[in-house]
């Protein structure tokens, strides 16, 4: 038996690819296993952790919940987009979580962090509510979240004052 | 040679620390918010397959026919295992008590919905998932045992026909003059608790990638394995390897908490690989399978406790009769959980006699694994329950009845009526800090406010001791055997005086690869950036066990002392030799090797060890040039248990108090927690923001046991009703308290560099705090809410009879 086959055309992290499979691949595994960007991480697979958040045309997305067929013609963006590869520099976002310990294991992280850059690029400001309804959808077994909306807190005002390059690339 | 392992920072060769006890940052975490840390399931072999597993629907069946065949002519399929195959290699797994354990896939029947019944490995897993279909299992159902009472009726199916029952252990432990203590007391409490099964759930589930080398006949296991050198043992004996042929190399892991499994799923893996001639397997557990059947469920409980009480107030005689429902069997040593209270069985106090009947039962449901806490977290709940139930009967504050009753300062050490010592502690100081923090009395002024609104608020104060440094020997009630957890090291400096540390566990999320280039950087001076803190494989580790009961940072420290001690040593004798003076008279202070008396004889570290590595000449007669040193800690001073289970266990014995504000709706049942303030005293804070770290993230697990997470099984015919995360409820953002925290640090006088144990010690606080609490607020009305989760059907019910009787 031969699996019908699927052609995809995807842009991720401005880079892009085009590849011939199966219908069924979820995005997450078309990610992780087709091209190898294994940053975005599945800890579910039934869309409630938020794991394997990414941005899709700049807005958060579980990609576990999509086939990569329905990311056709997309424009993605995954943690790996983050660290400046010029530079080696950290995005302010990543920064703001090693600097507020908003990580341990680090498995839910890559979520957390594409969450925050959607967040921060439709609320520069927001205030701790707004990072809770915002961060809802992602769960962190280890940290207890204090230091996740820490983190957000110092990120936010990091990209403030220092005009990053958001979800949408906007400066 | 006997080596000192300086008991507080203070003792250390420098004259300030700069890394020990500060705020750092933590070198694990670069490669963790690239995404580039390597998880299992970013990691791959060439040529490598992918495996699913088949898994029983029933609780209890015989397993009647496996036809495999149209799997096997599957194209992308490249093996295929069934129990026949087992039945061939492998052995029943240990476990403790012997005889309760299982094959990694069931041969002749099923013994819960989950268990492995067959498995594929093909080119990827969606072909192995596909093949699954085609396997047909036939089955020939069997009565389910579906909870204790089932599991000890006259004519109970037996689940391991290699027993007489399905009673795993049923024994009592009785400690002092307990039947003295009750007939004295003025007032005796008993009361009843039940502690639903909740569990682990880390954010990565189990995954593995196993390589049967058939030429060799060994096996390597890479994976997410919390205790590797405990797996690679494990394998060797349920696979037929001798142990030196089983290598497991242990990736950074998504989280653990105990609940991370792995043998079954390695055992099978390991022999798709070998029935594949050799093929590097991989196998990544998915989230509904761990929910039904992977290492997390812990804690399925069932109390009696009786308190004794004087009239003031004064708590002298504990006593637990616990049914625990092990599910089947005891291949996740659920078993110890039910033995590691023993360790602080009578918390805070000076509680002088105590009982403890233990019966273990075995069912149908899924195995019971570790967990975060271990046992005390249900534990606390009963102990600190019955504390506020006296408090309440006798007309006392919370506050005042525990602090009437603690062990105080100059009472340590302390032996425990179970037997455990407790190195030291200032419970008062702690209690005073909380609630001063908090506000108590003005708290206490607003639910006095809120009630008369009608409203249900209601404050719980909750203290606990954390028993840190676990020992083998807390188990020995559950037939573990042994005395001492060797966590061994291997500090090496290299001939540009650049310094590795090589040790045996990987990244779990606790940070301890920060803790050791703390140590070492401000042991020998240098930058913690420029040390190298790396995993060895269990081959050549030293020997280790890894994280797991409070224990890893205070090994750790004894261990990394004692590496660099010995390498001090060794260089106390170089420098000798070259200034031509006595060992003694030098000494390592701030990076430097220094002769006493004589300023400006001294030299770097750096310059010692590269002299050892390329100036032989140097040396004096004989030396070894090795500038690096192996030291393998254990706590000092363990002992065998006696008859009883009475025994030195844990070497640390932090403690906290937690108090909570929390609202109840009594219409709906919600609990919303309104403030949640901590203060902890787990002696020397080594790393403040791991510590805090580890607190918060334990009050969340805290917090979702006792509200929120279930592991559901139908009353009805014992299936799991539970297998996806919108079963299965964690705590998100908006359920998570944000906490104060403050602390007082009391050093251990026993412990390396003074610090305690303290990843577990919020989970077994928070689920008592909050029961307290909502007990606060319902306690009026006449009810009492005695189950957990303390969900909102449960409490509505509760309330519902309330509003009906009035
Ligand atoms: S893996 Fe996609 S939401 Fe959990
Ligand atoms: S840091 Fe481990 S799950 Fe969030």
């Amino acid at each position: 038996m031969t699996a019908p086959q699927q052609q995809v055309q995807v842009t991720v992290n401005s880079v892009s690819y085009e590849r011939v499979i199966d219908p069924r691949t979820t995005l997450v595994d078309f990610l992780r296993h087709e091209l190898g960007l294994t940053g975005t991480h599945v800890g579910c697979e039934h869309g409630v952790c938020g794991a394997c958040t990414i941005l899709k045309d700049g807005q958060a997305v579980r990609s576990c919940l999509m086939l990569a067929a329905q990311a056709d013609g997309a424009n993605l963006q995954t943690v790996e987009s983050l660290r400046n590869v010029e530079t080696g520099e950290l995005h302010p976002i990543q920064q703001a979580f090693i600097d507020e310990h908003g990580l341990q294991c680090g498995f839910c992280t890559p979520g957390f962090l594409m969450s925050t850059l959607d967040l921060l690029a439709e609320n520069p400001d927001p205030s701790d509510e707004q990072i809770k309804d915002a961060l809802d959808g992602n769960l962190c077994r280890c940290t207890g979240y204090q230091s996740i909306i820490r983190s957000v807190r110092l990120a936010a005002a990091r990209v403030r004052g220092g005009k990053v390059a958001g979800a949408h690339g906007s400066a | 040679m006997a080596i000192t392992i300086p008991g507080s920072p203070q003792d250390m060769p420098t004259t300030a620390p700069r890394y020990v006890g500060k705020e750092v940052k933590r070198i694990e975490d670069p490669a963790l918010v690239t995404g580039t840390a390597e998880f299992i399931d970013n990691f791959a072999l060439p040529g490598m397959a992918h495996a699913a597993i088949l898994r029983s629907p029933h609780p209890h069946a015989k397993i009647l026919r496996v036809d495999t065949s149209a799997a096997e002519q599957m194209p992308g399929v490249v093996a295929v295992l069934t129990g026949a195959d087992i039945k061939r290699w492998c052995n029943v797994g240990t476990t403790a008590p012997e005889g309760w354990g299982s094959t990694p896939m069931a041969v002749d029947k099923v013994r819960f919905v989950g268990e492995p019944v067959a498995a594929v490995a093909a080119t990827s897993r969606y072909v192995a998932e596909d093949a699954l279909e085609l396997i047909e299992v036939e089955y020939e159902s069997l009565p389910t045992v579906r909870n204790p009472q089932d599991a000890v009726a006259a004519d109970a199916p037996l689940i391991f026909d290699n027993q007489p029952s399905n009673v795993i252990q049923d024994r009592t432990y009785t400690w002092g003059e307990v039947d003295q203590v009750f007939d004295d007391a003025d007032h005796v409490y008993t009361e009843k608790f039940r502690w639903n099964r909740v569990g682990a759930n880390p954010m990565e589930t189990f995954g593995c990638i196993c390589h049967w080398d058939v030429v060799n006949n060994s096996l390597t296991c890479y994976g997410s394995y919390q205790t590797p050198s405990f797996i690679a043992l494990g394998r060797a004996a349920s696979l037929n390897l001798p142990s030196n042929r089983v290598r497991v190399v242990s990736h950074p892991h998504g989280g653990s908490f105990g609940g991370k499994g792995g043998p079954r799923g390695t055992d099978i893996a390991a022999l798709l690989s070998r029935k594949a001639n050799g093929k590097p397997v991989k196998y990544i557990e998915d989230r509904v399978e761990y929910l039904l059947a992977g290492a997390g469920q812990s804690w399925d409980r069932y109390y009696q406790a009786s308190l004794a009480v004087t009239a003031d107030g004064k708590l002298t005689g504990f006593k637990v009769d616990l049914v625990d429902d092990q599910g089947a069997g005891a291949e996740g040593y659920g078993t110890i959980s039910a033995a590691k209270p023993l360790a602080a069985f009578t918390g805070c106090y000076t509680i002088e006699a105590a009982q403890y009947h233990m019966k273990l039962v075995a069912t149908n449901r899924a195995p019971t694994y570790a967990y975060r806490g271990y046992g005390p977290p249900p534990h606390n709940v009963v102990l600190e329950s019955m504390v506020d139930i006296a408090a309440r009967d006798l007309g006392m504050d919370p506050v005042d009845i525990r602090r009437r009753n603690y062990i105080q300062p100059d009472q340590f050490p302390y032996t425990i009526p179970s037997g455990n010592e407790y190195d030291s502690g200032s419970y008062a100081a702690v209690l005073d800090k909380v609630i001063n923090m908090s506000e108590y009395q003005a708290m206490r002024q607003q639910q006095r406010e809120a009630r008369e609104q009608g409203r249900l608020l209601g404050i719980g104060v909750v203290n606990t001791v954390e028993p840190g440094v676990f020992d083998w020997n807390a188990y020995s009630t559950v037939g573990v055997p042994g005395v001492g957890v060797p966590e061994g090291v291997k500090v090496a400096i290299d001939i540009l005086g650049h310094i590795t540390v090589t040790l045996g566990f990987t990244l779990e999320g606790q940070g301890q690869y920060t803790l050791a280039a703390q140590l070492v950087a401000d042991y020998f001076g240098v930058e913690m950036d420029s040390v190298r803190v790396t995993y060895a494989s269990t081959d050549v580790a030293p020997p280790h066990f890894g994280h797991g009961g409070s224990r890893l940072g205070v090994a750790l420290s004894g261990a990394i002392m004692g590496a660099c001690k010995k390498i001090e040593e060794k260089f106390r004798l170089v420098v000798a030799g070259l200034m031509q003076c006595e060992p003694d008279h030098v000494e390592l202070m701030d990076g430097h090797m220094r002769v006493q008396g004589m300023p400006g004889a001294e030299m770097p570290v750096a310059q010692v060890a590269g002299t050892m590595l390329g100036r032989s000449d140097l040396l004096p007669p004989g030396m070894e040039p090795s500038p690096e040193a192996t030291y393998v800690w254990t706590a000092d001073d363990r002992n065998e248990p006696d008859d009883q289970g009475r025994c030195k266990s844990y070497l640390t014995a932090a403690n906290a108090c937690h108090i909570a504000l929390v609202e109840v709706d009594r219409d709906t049942g919600i609990t919303q927690i309104l403030k949640y303030f901590i203060v902890d005293d787990c002696g020397t804070r080594l790393n403040p923001a791991n510590v805090e770290g580890q607190i918060q993230g334990s009050v969340a697990q805290g917090v979702g046991a006792v509200l929120y997470e279930e592991y559901v099984y139908s009353e009805a015919d014992g299936q799991p009703l539970v297998s996806l995360f919108s079963d299965y409820l964690l705590p998100g953002i908006h359920e998570v308290p944000m906490t104060e925290k403050a602390f007082i640090e009391t050093p251990s006088p026993v412990a390396p560099l003074g610090a305690k144990g303290c990843g577990e010690g919020a989970i077994h606080t928070t689920p008592a705090t909050i029961v307290c609490a909502v007990n606060d607020a319902i306690a009026h009305l006449g009810v009492q809410t005695r189950e957990t989760p303390i969900s909102p059907n449960r409490l509505w019910k509760l309330l519902q009879d309330v509003v009906e009787e009035n």
